[in-house]
């Protein structure tokens, strides 16, 4: 299943996904973030050492988190700030630590946290607006270690048929 | 030398390792008559006095814990209420985490160099160190034994006006750990860490292991 998160308040660009995911039947969810209310992450930890896998934050962030968990892609729409994205799509990704345990084991040279989910998720990104793209590609690739999963690129607005490409 | 420092940990001052690492650093940085005023973004209260200490400063370090590779969420929501300066402000960070390796917090490190230009300001460096997510858990000498090297840290700003330094480069320790000590630590994960965690958790009110699966 691939998990569209629209962080934006333009739904051109998810109607433009459902139109493509119609004619490829490929499964989707689609969930419009702009429209609920998600908090950012507060570093509490409670989600590791107080109630492991459930975040303290009693938000609408839930409802993103139990779909994770069983999706094979995650793609977070965002608008973009000072060359990186916004603080509503970056939180998206803040608030995913549920996702992954206290505990740490080695991958390849670098620590890492060990993970809840047998889920791998991939992700990928649609931004709106300016970026310092080479950075983001990179940010990308390393938030991926968080899923223990992999980079499925950047994508400008103008660039969503190449990103449509990429979720099968 | 004045100095406006931002704390920008989203965790509340009271729990902020970021906090406890500026007490230390602030030490050094005062000894020889350098004077800072600082505010924590935690505190949505403070963000109109951040903003016009930002605008009235021409030193400013921001320090922050590493979130998912970069800044947290809560610092970027009020970096983007900031106009960009232009006026040769020197902007400096110390940027830390609770993974080790100095690997890890590079990514971090390369967007805080994007933020000072895309801010206006002229980027003077990052400290950068990691393996700071036990001072939350520690008291007293336990405590200090992880924060204290940044009081050197503040001296060292304070003799350069930036992060710059050898001194600074060397501070974040080795970039991966060797093999032997990947595979010794790695052991101690699977017994000694894990015992340590559970301890916490049940400290902490935790009734359910550690890899429990709320949502399956």
């Amino acid at each position: 299943m691939i998990l569209i998160v629209n962080t934006t308040s333009d739904t051109s660009i998810t109607e433009e996904l459902k139109r493509n995911f119609e004619e490829k039947h490929i499964e989707a969810e689609i969930v419009e973030a702009a429209l609920l209310r998600i908090s950012h992450c507060i570093g509490c930890n409670y989600c590791w050492l107080k109630t492991p896998g459930e975040c303290a934050i009693k938000d609408d962030y839930e409802i993103i988190l139990k779909k994770v968990i069983h999706a094979d892609q995650l793609w977070v729409i965002s608008d973009t700030a000072l060359g990186f994205l916004d603080h509503k799509g970056k939180n998206i990704f803040d608030r995913i630590l549920p996702i992954a345990t206290m505990y740490l084991k080695f991958v390849g040279d670098q620590m890492r946290h060990v993970p809840r989910y047998d889920q791998r998720t991939d992700i990928g990104i649609i931004y709106l607006g300016d970026v310092e793209k080479d950075y983001l590609e990179r940010w990308t690739g390393r938030a991926a270690l968080n899923f223990e999963s992999n980079s499925l690129g950047v994508f400008g607005r103008d660039e969503v048929k190449e990103a449509v490409s990429c979720m099968f | 030398m004045h100095v406006l420092i931002i704390n920008g940990s989203p965790r509340v001052k009271e729990y902020s390792n970021t906090d406890k690492i500026l007490e230390m650093f602030t030490k050094g940085l005062c000894e020889n008559g350098t004077t800072f005023e600082q505010y924590e973004v935690s505190d949505v209260k403070q963000w109109k006095k951040i903003r016009e200490a930002y605008y009235n400063n021409s030193k400013i370090i921001i320090a922050l814990p590493l979130y998912v590779e970069c800044i947290p969420g809560l610092l970027l929501e009020f970096l983007e209420t900031l106009e960009p300066k232009n006026d040769n402000t020197g902007m400096a960070f110390i940027l830390q985490s609770g993974f080790a390796e100095g690997i890890q917090l590079r990514c971090g490190e390369t967007y805080l160099e994007i933020l000072a230009a895309k801010l206006g300001c002229e980027y003077l460096g990052t400290l950068v160190k990691g393996d700071n997510f036990s001072i939350r858990f520690f008291e007293g000498e336990q405590r200090n034994k992880v924060t204290e090297p940044y009081t050197e840290m503040g001296r060292e700003y304070s003799k350069n006006e930036d992060f710059r330094s050898g001194a600074c480069r060397k501070f974040t320790g080795p970039e991966v750990f060797p093999a032997h000590i990947r595979f010794i630590v790695g052991l101690l994960q699977k017994t000694l860490a894990k015992k340590m965690f559970k301890k916490i958790a049940e400290n902490w009110g935790c009734t359910k292991a550690i890899d429990y699966r709320p949502y399956s």
